[in-house]
């Protein structure tokens, strides 16, 4: 039970960091802890739960890489709108142009 | 028994803090500080519920590799600025109701499936190697594929914004 409130709680923290940050990089951070938050829990139900731990080793494996591969193409994002626009708070980012 | 529990406290003290500092600080430097504290969080519950791989890919990946990747983000950003980046924030309660709002709702829905404080044995390197290339080989060569793209990607975003 403290695991899954633990989890909880910090993905409740993540959330909170993307609804009220304004600065890209803190938003990603904020999306970082979600992910990071879901993958412990995802570890520990499979470790409850009595299920294969190699099965939830390899899921547990692909969520992280998936979530280092979504800030890396975030990251970049934030970067290529810093050089064109010189800004970098969401307010600031009104157009959603091609 | 204690020495586990201590373990545990001391891996969710480190994802606790990390993650408090990431939502309040107001100094960049120190977000990704707070967010290097909690990724090595994450890698001790990973090492505690017995996934030794995941902790050190965790380690690797998150600590070595995307914590780089945004303090470089942070130096390119912030370059012109001068001092310390500060991060603006509109703190409100109504995105702290809604945010832990659904923590609740996480805690109500799955309660039923978490057991008490000591976990099942966890995964080798061995076994997990098993599983990718075994059972689960196109999943694996998806991730492949799927890192390929978000590489390209990067590429390709960076360079249509030196074009311009």
């Amino acid at each position: 039970m403290t695991v899954l409130v633990l989890c909880a709680v910090v993905f409740g923290i993540g959330m909170y960091t993307v609804l009220t940050r304004r600065e890209i990089v803190a938003i990603l951070a904020g999306v970082e802890l979600m992910l990071g938050s879901a993958n412990v829990l995802f570890i520990a139900l499979a470790s409850f739960s009595g299920a294969d731990a190699g099965v939830a080793g390899a899921i547990g494996l692909v969520i992280l890489v998936i979530a280092a591969a979504e800030a890396a193409v975030g990251l970049s994002l934030v970067v290529t709108i810093s050089r064109r626009s010189k800004r970098s708070s969401i307010d600031e980012l009104t157009e959603v142009n091609g | 028994m204690t020495l586990q529990v201590l373990a545990f406290a001391l891996a969710a003290l480190l994802m606790l803090g990390g993650a408090a500092v990431v939502a309040l600080t107001k100094d960049l430097m120190r977000l990704v500080v707070g967010l290097g504290v909690f990724l090595l969080g994450v890698a001790g519950l990973f090492l505690y519920y017995g996934h030794a791989f995941l902790a050190t890919a965790q380690v690797f990946v998150y600590v070595g590799g995307v914590l780089v990747l945004v303090v470089f983000a942070v130096m390119v950003v912030h370059r012109a600025s001068g001092g310390r980046p500060i991060v603006a924030s509109r703190h409100d309660i109504g995105a702290a109701a809604v945010a832990f709002g659904v923590s609740g709702m996480l805690v109500m829905s799955l309660r039923g499936s978490v057991g008490g404080w000591l976990p099942a044995p966890g995964a080798s390197g061995a076994s997990i190697a098993e599983e990718l290339l075994g059972g689960h080989l196109v999943a694996f060569e998806s991730l492949g594929v799927l890192l390929l793209v978000a590489l390209v990607a990067v590429l390709v975003i960076i360079g249509s914004g030196e074009r311009r």
